[in-house]
Order: structure tokens, then C-alpha cells, then sequence
């Protein structure tokens, strides 16, 4: 088991959520009796924290399990295996109802503001709901909070009576936003949650979840695809590949100093939109990422690793703290840091 | 030349930008593509003109909406009508114009002279037939090649592509592919009978960095080689800084700006391309921010409906440097520098606040 990853200074604050050793393993059936034949392994062992206030970045390629560590967290998939604390109690073994009061503290964006509300509903009962739902106030209360909460999100009073499909995706988004805000929640999970919005709406969505946090003193697990958009927003950053994180440190250190090869090479990959780009030199990988219904043995990423070496391929690194505050999974690092990352092996 | 100094409906006189553009493989002029729908006419495409040159990448730009697909699709005619139909214009491929010709002349020039590709290869392969099979039957068709002959190409072709074991993956179907197989599948089929030009529709936005950067060098490595010119469609900034040669960038139907790359980003000249710039968060600015203070401008609004533009500039009702001629008249695209075209009344004055 590795131990969880502590944030950069501020050691003594105890963290808002803490995740142990985290699993999420799903069963392949087969068969008229639906016999198991195998197992996906979407999040094998994860371990993170997040302080209070504190927005940790979730980045990885698709079918690297960062979404599904997003629903395990909240326990909206039941963990396999590992622990999740809230503020140090356990809410692993927690039954529906034991994690109500849970769940007013732990809240969720989704990426397809499609997809994420009920077109039978208007935009004021979506966001009134958990209110319902966990008993909080008076209708008449209950109205008059909902309209703060459109005001604070940016959409006019004149829209709460309006469904879904009259909103376009960036306000649709701000329903989101303003049904996980409801609450008054201490941490919200963000999966993709501008992915699929224009670049000049994400950017007004980016702002409004910016200024939510300093305002309520938000934390969020901020899980995307995107690394700039990562990099802009969070405090730190947990780098995923193939069901676990190789790399953890704050947004500087690790654009600054990757120390895990994949880190790198995704750093690299991303197109600088700014003159002179054109030809740049960078790393490219090869291959695709593996299945996580049959990954590799040793370290998940050496089939497309440049600097893989024997050890890799049989022995899977653990996750540790290689110089202060910066925790990756390689072997690279076994006699201290090696940096620049060592040259490529030869073979 | 005639089409291109003609008068536009709106008034306005096209420019006569071809004039500059030598070794132009494929103009489109003032092209006009609309759709009539029960809620109005959708001026998806409205007085477009741009110009691709031999050899090199001409990247289209723009938001979900602004007409950068539709464009491609009318340049291969493959526009579903109904409900759309291309109204005006023309598009001028080897002396000719492809709006003029029929269906069978048509079908001659798709595959055989102008190939694309789109974001989602799945929707483009057929499930039921191996990607050997698909791809030698493309080249049969256009080359008049063997059944045994084309699958030897088609192998070829794989190959080409680095499909590891392309025998082996001759056989396989799409949904044995991974995503980025799939789209170094479609590039081997849109290749293989060697077009002047590649029309790429966010070849890459359905793929993972890592595998699009796979993609976008593979395009590169080919262009190089065989030497045609691709039209990339996208609406990643990143993805236009580090591939394309010259720029068009599009809002709402129109195009609003046009210029060579390194220009385009060292001085946009058209508010909405500055917007759009600013917008993106920056790797490096942003790993660097540790306050987390930097805000990212936003555009205020959002797009409006192509069925009920607003009079005028399109982008005014956006703009912060918007005034009354903006809001009163379109502004004409100029060439505010050599090869840079802007579309805006301020270009001028913004230009050179910009540098």
C-alpha cells in the first residue's frame, strides 16, 4: 500500500478527503449464467488527498479510471477495495442512509450538461431538488435560495422556469453548477466539466467555478482530459495511467520537473497555440494505452516507456515521495532523482 | 476573375484576395450554403472565400457552429439536401468549378482528387467489412485496380500509415481498432489513390493527446512525402499553431479573418480572434500562476442563431470595441497586411494598438 500524498506545506491541516489504497475492479459476465470471466481494473489502488479549499487536478488519458475514481469517491460505484475518509471518518462501509449527511458535503458536475439534467424538470426544481431530497428549509425558503443560487451562477431569475432544452450548453452547465452548489457542499467532483464546451464558454465556466471556490471555500477534485485547462485551475495535480497515479506533486513542480516518464510525454503532447509551434520537437509515443481488463505486468506504462529497462517489465514501481512534496511511480528513481529523466535505454 | 469582384447580396464587393494566392490548387468564392428549416433559413455558410495553395496545410478555425464543416462538405458536395442547399458561390478546383459539374463528374473528383477525413472514424468505416476489404475496394473503384491488386495496395497502404502487422490488420475489423488505428485506417483509405487535396475535419479531436499528436505527425510525415495540400479543420488553437501554414478563422458563417500563421498569433487583428486567444488557458502561464489569480477573458454571450443574425457585424453584440458602424454595416474583409485579411472596422487601429 502507498501512503497517501500530502499536500505541499500546511502539513497540519487535516485534509477534507482522503483516499486509501482505492479500487474499483468490474466484472466481465459471460455466459447464459452470467459467469465471471474476468476483471476490469478501472482503479487499482489509488491513494490522494485534498485540504480544505484546495483544488487537486485529476489527469489522464480515456479509460485511465480518473472518472471512475471521481464516482467511487462519492460512493456512487461501491469501492472494491481501499478506504475513503471525509475530515477523518470512515465512509467506506457506509450504507445509502448512513451517507446522507455525506453526500450534503460532497457534490458532482458532469461533463455532458446534456445528459446530466432531467428534461421533465424546469431549471428551478433541478436545482431545488437536494434541497427536497435532504429536507433543508421551507418551500418558501427553498425558493427564495434557489433564486440566489441562479443570481450567483449567473442566470437570470426570467430562466427558472425554463426546461433543459431551452438552455445552451454553457447555461445548462450553469444549472449544474448552481444544483451541486445548493447544498452549500465542502467539496465538489468535477468530471470533464467543460470538455465539451466552445472555447470562449469554458472560459466564462472556468471563471465562475474559479470565484465559487474563493467565495465558499470550495475544494474540488477537478477530473479532465484537457492539461492546460488542469494546470489553469487546480493546486495540484494527480497524473493517472491505466487505473493508477503515476505522478502527484503541485501544478509548478510538475510542469517544472516531471518525474514520470508518461507526466512528460503528455506535457509534451499538448499543441502550444501560440507563432512559431509549427515543427516543434517532442516526444511521441508510441502505441496505444493497453486494455485495463488485461494490463501489462510490472509498470502499466513500459510497453510505450522510451527509457523501460528489465525491472520495469516485471516489477510495478509504487507511488513515492522521490524529492519533497512529489510523489511518482518509476523506477528511474530508485538511486535518488534522476534528472533530467536518464537517457533512453538501448535495445 | 469575374466571380471574384462580384457583388455580394449584402452589398458589399468580395475581395479580390485570389489575385495574391498563386499555386492555388482549390479556391472558394463567396460560397453560400444554407439551410431551410421549420424554424427559418440557417445561414450556416455565408460568403466564404478562401484558397488552399499546393503543398501546403490551411487551417480552418472556429466554434462548434460557425460553418468550418459545412464549408468542407459543400466543397465535396455532400451537403444533405434537404434541408441544405448551396445557394451561391463558387468552388474552383483545376480550372473548374465543382458546383457546375454532375453527380458522376462529381464522384471522379471525391477519392480520386479531394479525400477527407472526420473526427469520428467509426461513423465512416463500415462495421461489416474488414478496413483491408474497405480500403482496396476504394482503390479498385478509383484505379481500376484488381480485386488482388488492391488488397496489395491497400496492405501497402497500412503500412504506410505504421499499422504494425499491416497483413494481420488487413483482416480486422473497425471495431477491433482502437480509436487511433481506426483514423490511421481512414488517412490510408483518403491516401490511397494519392489526391491533390486532404480535407481533414478534427481528424484528431476525438483522440488522446498522446495519440493525436500520433495522428497530426503520421499527416505530416505524408504531406512531405507525396506533397498535397490539406485543408484542417479544427477548433483547437494548439492544434493550427503547431500544423497549418496559413489561417481562416470563422464566426458565424463568415470568415473573419485570414492570415499566415506566426502572424495570426503574434497579431490578431480581428476582436474575436483576439478573444478566442485569450480564452485558452496557457500550460506554461498557467503551471506558473501559483496564486492561482490569472482569470481567463471571456467572450461575454454566445453565438447567435444563424437563423436570425444580427445586422451588421455578426460578432458586434460580443465585441467591447464594438460601435455604431458596427452595428449598422458588415465590415468588408481588407488586407490590413501583406496576406493578412481582417474583417472588422478597427482592424486597422487594433493592429496597431496590438504591436
Amino acid at each position: 500500500m502507498s501512503a497517501p500524498a500530502t499536500g505541499n506545506g500546511a502539513d497540519g491541516e487535516a485534509p477534507l478527503l482522503a483516499v486509501h489504497d482505492l479500487k474499483k475492479h468490474f466484472p466481465i459476465h459471460h455466459g447464459v449464467i452470467s459467469r465471471v470471466v474476468g476483471q476490469v481494473y478501472a482503479v487499482d489502488g489509488v491513494s490522494f488527498e485534498i485540504k480544505p479549499g484546495e483544488t487537486l487536478g485529476l489527469v489522464g488519458e480515456s479509460g485511465c479510471g480518473k472518472s471512475t475514481v471521481g464516482r467511487t469517491v462519492l460512493k456512487l460505484l461501491e469501492p472494491t477495495d481501499g478506504r475513503i475518509e471525509v475530515r477523518g471518518t470512515d465512509i467506506t462501509g457506509l450504507n445509502a442512509r448512513a451517507m446522507m449527511p455525506y453526500r450534503q458535503q460532497m457534490q458532482m458536475i458532469f461533463q455532458d450538461p446534456y445528459a446530466s439534467l432531467n428534461p421533465r424538470m424546469s431549471a428551478a426544481q433541478i436545482v431545488e431538488e437536494p434541497l427536497i431530497i435532504h429536507d433543508v428549509g421551507a418551500a418558501a425558503e427553498r425558493t427564495e435560495r434557489v433564486a440566489q443560487l441562479f443570481e450567483r451562477v449567473g442566470l437570470g431569475a426570467r430562466h427558472m422556469h425554463s426546461y433543459p432544452h431551452e438552455f445552451s450548453g454553457g447555461q445548462r452547465q450553469r444549472i449544474g453548477i448552481a444544483r451541486a452548489l445548493a447544498l452549500n457542499p465542502d467539496l465538489i467532483v468535477g468530471d470533464e466539466p467543460v470538455s465539451a464546451l466552445d472555447v470562449s464558454i469554458q472560459a466564462q465556466i472556468i471563471n465562475l467555478l474559479k470565484d465559487l471556490q474563493e467565495e465558499f471555500e470550495l475544494s474540488y477534485l477537478f477530473i479532465a482530459h484537457d492539461l492546460a485547462v488542469v494546470e489553469h485551475i487546480s493546486h495540484r495535480v494527480a497524473v493517472m495511467y491505466l487505473g493508477r497515479i503515476v505522478e502527484i506533486t503541485d501544478k509548478t513542480k510538475l510542469f517544472e520537473t516531471p518525474l514520470h516518464p508518461y507526466t512528460e510525454a503528455l506535457l509534451s503532447a499538448v499543441p502550444i497555440p501560440k507563432a512559431r509551434s509549427r515543427g516543434r520537437k517532442r516526444t511521441i509515443l508510441a502505441g496505444d494505452v493497453p486494455s485495463p481488463i488485461n494490463p501489462p505486468p510490472g509498470c502499466h506504462f513500459h510497453q510505450r516507456c522510451p527509457y523501460a529497462h528489465d525491472r520495469c517489465r516485471v516489477e510495478a514501481p509504487t507511488l513515492r515521495e522521490i524529492l519533497p512534496g512529489h510523489q511518482a511511480a518509476c523506477h528511474l528513481h530508485d538511486d535518488g532523482p534522476a534528472l533530467p529523466l536518464a537517457t533512453p535505454a538501448g535495445d | 476573375m469575374d466571380i471574384l469582384t462580384q457583388v455580394e447580396p449584402s452589398g458589399q464587393v468580395a475581395p479580390r484576395e485570389f489575385a495574391a494566392l498563386e499555386d492555388a490548387v482549390l479556391e472558394i468564392a463567396d460560397l453560400q450554403t444554407h439551410f431551410f428549416t421549420d424554424d427559418g433559413v440557417v445561414r450556416a455558410v455565408d460568403g466564404v472565400s478562401y484558397a488552399v495553395r499546393k503543398g501546403e496545410t490551411l487551417g480552418v478555425v472556429g466554434e462548434s457552429g460557425c460553418g468550418k464543416s459545412v464549408t468542407a462538405l459543400s466543397i465535396l458536395r455532400l451537403v444533405a439536401n434537404p434541408p441544405g442547399r448551396i445557394v451561391g458561390g463558387a468552388i474552383r478546383f483545376e480550372g473548374r468549378d465543382l458546383l457546375e459539374m454532375s453527380e458522376s463528374e462529381m464522384e471522379e473528383i471525391r477519392g480520386n482528387e479531394i479525400s477527407m477525413i472526420f473526427q469520428e472514424p467509426m461513423t465512416s468505416l463500415n462495421p461489416l467489412f474488414t478496413v483491408g476489404r474497405q480500403i482496396a475496394e476504394a482503390i479498385s473503384l478509383h484505379q481500376g485496380l484488381g480485386k488482388r491488386e488492391a488488397m496489395e495496395l491497400a496492405i501497402e497502404m497500412l503500412n504506410r500509415v505504421h499499422i504494425p502487422e499491416p497483413a494481420s490488420r488487413a483482416q480486422a475489423y473497425p471495431h477491433q481498432l482502437s480509436g487511433g488505428m481506426r483514423q490511421r485506417v481512414m488517412i490510408a483509405m483518403a491516401m490511397s489513390c494519392n489526391p491533390k487535396i486532404l480535407i481533414a475535419d478534427e481528424p484528431t479531436t476525438a483522440l488522446d493527446v498522446t495519440i493525436q499528436a500520433q495522428i497530426l505527425d503520421l499527416m505530416r510525415e505524408i504531406q512531405e512525402q507525396l506533397g498535397q495540400a490539406i485543408i484542417l479543420i479544427t477548433h483547437d488553437m494548439g492544434v493550427v499553431a503547431e500544423n497549418a501554414d496559413r489561417v481562416v478563422v470563422m464566426y458565424a458563417g463568415r470568415k473573419v479573418e485570414e492570415a499566415p500563421v506566426d502572424e495570426l498569433f503574434d497579431n490578431p487583428g480581428h476582436p474575436y480572434t483576439m478573444g478566442l486567444l485569450s480564452a485558452i488557458p496557457n500550460l506554461e502561464e498557467a503551471a506558473h500562476d501559483e496564486g492561482g489569480q490569472a482569470r481567463l477573458n471571456e467572450i461575454k454571450g454566445m453565438v447567435p442563431s444563424l437563423a436570425n443574425l444580427p445586422p451588421g457585424c455578426v460578432f458586434a453584440p460580443r465585441c467591447g470595441f464594438a460601435t455604431d458602424q458596427c452595428t449598422s454595416a458588415y465590415p468588408p474583409l481588407t488586407e490590413e497586411r501583406p496576406g493578412h485579411w481582417v474583417a472588422c472596422w478597427h482592424a486597422g487601429r487594433l493592429l496597431e494598438a496590438g504591436s
